[in-house]
């Protein structure tokens, strides 16, 4: 089933600190919900490893993630494509940051997906509300990393 | 007509195995806890398609408790391809994919560990590389010759693509007054049992024997089982004394058994696969048959059907098995209860990137009942008649039995009218039609069904010959044994599994019946595949005439035997003597008794008539009532026997939430002598509640991804005590001549209807708002949306 997802967060930091935050593997396995490992495999080439549960299904998830068309500090986009016990992923996502005041940016995020296997099937009525609390987690997450 | 007078058959006796159910102490599969046994857990495939490019199963064997990892290359390496049963040897299917997948939750590979718990958490450490392929979901779109095909090999997504013309279309169409053409789709639902196949398979080296113990109701399965696995069919023993909770058609497990005996064979050890709900739902291959209608029908101004043509393009899912033969067997019954003189039927099957289908009862006849009723209703609404009054004009009446079919069944017995004036008079079809103003009067849609439907029975298969010219099957027979032991005790023999039908109950009644003794004291058992004589297990609603058939018919034996014992003890000719609940009387009244003739039956050969064997046996195998010869220019006898029953439904729902609410329900039904009342009345009341879950809940639905989005009970809707109302049956009975008592079949009597009457009942609802309903189920969503757009459009409901 195909997948939509937009938003826009303010995060306690500036648009190179931002930046680099949303390029660094480290900081990205500790912000993404259920991140076992993200490992660099290339030049802006990741393997990442996830352990989530949506609805009745739980499970584990391994991925390829590859940063596209970086115009550091502004924009970048991701693709993503994977699978595991949960089912298939298969996405992209572009992000925008703009510098609001001194410190802080907003970031303006649009990603599109398909979800095939497992998930799609059993949890499809609930996969919205879980991404979008996903994506409350990550940036609540990435407000924790700034502020400490 | 004669009045006989009968002692258990049809009275109103227990069903025996009701009693161990009720106290839980059935003895299902699950139940088997055989020391030593391994679990299996299983891969699924992620897309409707993709090459699988590797397998890497390393992580899940370095978990403790996991003993080995099973792919398709292996298994297709040591195995046979399962049974197709159409000619199409290019559609080969093994039990877990090998080199690609063709449906989204095929197996793709098998873990085994020494716990469930343990296989299933290192079925999550198996490693799939696939690369995804293109795939189709839609029948139409798998038909057209642009399509890509499900198997390569076989050139193209057609499976089945045969015309059949019964008599004079051409002419009729020409000379009838009126004709209207329509399309109606049936659902992808199935019967989903609450207990999900399972199986233990134990391989035995020292005796070179594989025991099967299975959740299963599958014609031929040890030879299928023995054949896919390369062994000798004696190498097989199936265990028939297995409770079986609940198939109706789709516990056919040879996947899973296949599966279960090769890992048992490798390992050494028994092995144990019982699906969960989600490998049931989405892999278990056991979807029911997804059918789309077009129809047109040829009439007069008076309201006969002269000729009706019909193209069935039903969606078989990724391989073929036996599902496709479901087009097949609704041909014996494809003009229902009707006159109608000739028909165009053109049967397609196709392959898609869904899960595949397995029989669901009635083999077809219900999606085909719906196509037939709804013709019969739009019939009437287009020339504005009562739909009841274009039934009465068009049965079959009673005078005409038996009757030939155009297609080449004959019908053995019935009278359509007499169960319909029943049922009106029951129901008061007057003042239903009042009701059901009424309740329009309140503002509320409100509808009154009917549908009048056969239910073929006695299961034969000679759809198989007709759809496969290489199939030359011609009988499909069911026998039993009964064996009087040196004490007098009786014992039958019954040589296939239930799955709920009551079959003991139905052998030691008629045993009982034509040995005059009490059924309770009939003991009933199973002994395994090895020990049986030949059968066809309970499918095609055929064991009250075919199991009910071989057990009289061996009991008839005994009887004889022990007439000719006393003939010869008494020097009297046979016809002298009369026999009388289990003795014998001679001339002047002397009387030899059972444990008399039992002595002389074991102990004293010196006694017994020339050329008779010793102890007291007898085995029958029988023969389907009118299942002989091979199909000729299209045609065939189907089945021997036809059942009827009508449906009379009223109900109602608010139009802009559409939960449909059932009033009254009434259905009379005719399958000639009841053997048990209770069994009967369960087999139409399940049915009928079954019927309702395929007209309005359940199905089986992809998204355009090709994924499978109802995997479980929270998304496949299943009726419940909430949308089942109580159902008044009203009972006729018109014996068929073909079988001992009379009896016809009842196991799939209800579903062969109701999705039909549910369906005409809510498009009577929706008629004021000129919403058309055409598809089932009929979801709540679609209706309320149809008088929505209908409102906005500024149709009322006056």
């Amino acid at each position: 089933m195909k997948m939509e997802l937009t938003g826009s967060e303010a995060i306690a930091a500036s648009r190179q600190t931002l930046w680099d935050g949303l390029t660094d593997p480290g900081v990205l396995a500790k912000c993404i919900p259920g991140c076992k490992a993200m490992t660099e495999t290339g030049p802006d080439a990741y393997d990442v490893e996830m352990q989530l549960k949506v609805a009745a299904v739980g499970g584990s998830f391994r991925g390829k993630v590859i940063l596209r068309d970086k115009q550091e500090p502004d924009t970048c986009r991701m693709t993503l494509t994977g699978g595991g016990t949960l089912g298939t992923g298969n996405g992209s996502a572009e992000f925008t940051i703009t510098e609001v005041a001194p410190d802080v940016s907003r970031l303006d995020y649009s990603c599109h997906g398909e979800i095939g296997g497992l998930v799609a099937g059993v949890g499809q009525r609930v996969l919205g509300s879980v991404s979008r609390h996903l994506a409350r987690q990550f940036f609540a997450n990435l407000q924790k990393h700034y502020q400490a | 007509m004669t009045v006989v007078s009968r002692r258990f058959v049809s009275t109103d006796r227990r069903v025996r195995e009701d009693r161990r159910f009720v106290a839980g102490s059935g003895r299902f599969v699950a139940d088997i806890d055989l020391p030593g046994t391994l679990h299996v857990a299983l891969v699924a495939a992620q897309h409707p398609a993709a090459r699988i490019v590797a397998i890497d199963g390393a992580e899940a064997l370095a978990m403790p408790g996991v003993i080995a990892v099973l792919d398709g290359q292996e298994l297709s390496a040591a195995t046979n391809p399962m049974m197709n049963g159409l000619d199409t040897p290019e559609v080969k299917r093994f039990p877990l994919a090998v080199g690609q997948n063709r449906y989204a939750g095929e197996w793709i590979a098998a873990v085994v560990a020494e716990s469930r718990r343990l296989a299933e958490d290192a079925a999550e450490k198996v490693r799939v590389e696939v690369e995804p392929l293109g795939f189709v979901i839609d029948a139409e779109e798998a038909v057209s010759p642009h399509s890509l095909p499900v198997h390569p090999r076989h050139g193209s997504n057609v499976l089945l693509d045969r015309t059949f013309t019964w008599g004079a279309v051409e002419d009729d169409f020409s000379r009838s007054e009126e004709r209207l053409s329509f399309r109606v789709t049936w659902g992808r639902s199935s019967t989903v049992p609450i207990e999900t196949f399972g199986v233990i398979a134990r391989w035995d080296p020292w005796s070179g024997i594989l025991d099967v113990w299975a959740s299963i109701q599958m014609p031929k399965y040890a030879d299928q089982i023995a054949r896919a696995l390369k062994l000798p069919g004696n190498a097989v023993r199936v265990h028939y004394d297995v409770d079986v909770g609940g198939s109706y058609g789709v516990k056919r497990g040879i996947k899973q058994t296949v599966l279960a005996g090769y890992l048992a064979r490798k390992l050494g050890r028994p092995v144990r696969l019982i699906e969960d709900r989600l490998e049931n739902m989405r892999a278990g291959d056991a979807h029911g048959p997804e059918r789309i209608f077009d129809v047109e029908a040829a009439f007069d101004r008076d309201g006969r059907v002269n000729s009706m043509r019909m193209r069935a393009l039903d969606n078989a899912g990724a391989y073929a098995g036996r599902a496709p033969f479901q087009l097949g067997k609704p041909i014996g019954a494809i003009v229902g209860p009707y006159r109608i003189k000739s028909v165009e039927y053109r049967a397609m099957s196709v392959t898609t990137n869904k899960t595949v289908q397995e029989a669901v009862r009635g083999f077809g006849q219900s999606p085909t009942n719906y196509a037939i009723e709804s013709m019969m209703d739009r019939v009437a609404d287009h020339l504005g008649m009562d739909r009841l009054d274009l039934r009465r004009r068009n049965f079959i009446r009673a005078d005409q039995f038996p009757y030939l079919i155009p297609s080449g069944s004959t019908y053995d017995s019935g009278d359509y009218h007499a169960v319909v004036e029943k049922v009106v008079a029951a129901a008061g079809y007057e003042a239903l039609l009042a009701e059901r103003d009424r309740l329009r009067g309140e503002g509320l849609c409100a509808g009154v069904g009917l549908a009048a439907c056969l239910e073929p029975s006695g299961g034969n298969s000679s759809f198989e010959p007709l759809l496969n010219e290489k199939n030359r099957t011609s009988t499909w027979m069911e026998s039993s044994r009964i064996i009087v032991d040196a004490l007098g005790d009786v014992t039958v023999n019954i040589h296939t599994t239930s799955s709920g039908q009551g079959h003991e109950t139905l052998a030691a009644t008629v045993v009982g019946e034509v040995l005059e003794i009490d059924p309770d004291r009939i003991r009933v058992v199973r002994p395994d595949s090895l020990a049986s004589l030949p059968g066809n297990s309970p499918v095609g609603s055929r064991m009250a005439v075919m199991l009910g058939g071989a057990a009289s018919n061996a009991a008839k034996d005994l009887k004889r035997q022990m007439l000719a014992i006393t003939a010869n003890r008494m020097k009297v000719p046979v016809g002298d003597l009369v026999y009388d609940g289990g003795d014998v009387i001679g001339p002047g009244g002397s009387r030899l008794g059972w444990s008399d003739i039992v002595e002389i039956a074991h102990r004293r050969f010196h006694e017994l008539p020339p050329g008779t064997s010793p102890g007291l046996t007898a085995s029958f195998i029988q023969q389907v009532p009118t299942g002989v010869a091979l199909p000729k220019d299209g045609k065939v006898q189907m089945y021997p026997c036809y059942s009827f029953e009508f449906h009379l439904v009223l109900l109602s729902f608010d139009p802009v939430l559409a939960k449909p609410e059932i009033h009254r329900y009434v259905i009379g039904h005719d399958c000639g002598t009841v053997i048990n009342p209770h069994i009967v009345k369960g087999m139409t009341l399940g049915g009928i509640a079954h019927g309702i879950g395929a007209a309005l809940l359940e199905e089986f639905v992809y998204d355009a991804e090709g994924q499978l989005m109802t995997q479980s009970f929270l998304d496949y809707l299943m009726p419940s005590t909430h949308e089942i109302p109580p159902v008044e049956i009203v009972h006729h009975c018109t014996p068929s001549p073909l079988t001992e008592f009379g009896q016809k079949g009842s196991g799939e009597s209800g579903y062969l209807g109701a999705p039909a009457a549910i369906s005409s009942a809510m498009q009577d609802a929706v008629a004021p708002w000129r919403v058309t309903l055409d598809r089932l189920p009929i979801r709540m969503s679609r209706v309320s949306d149809a008088i929505a757009a209908a409102q906005e459009e500024g149709v009322t409901s006056q």
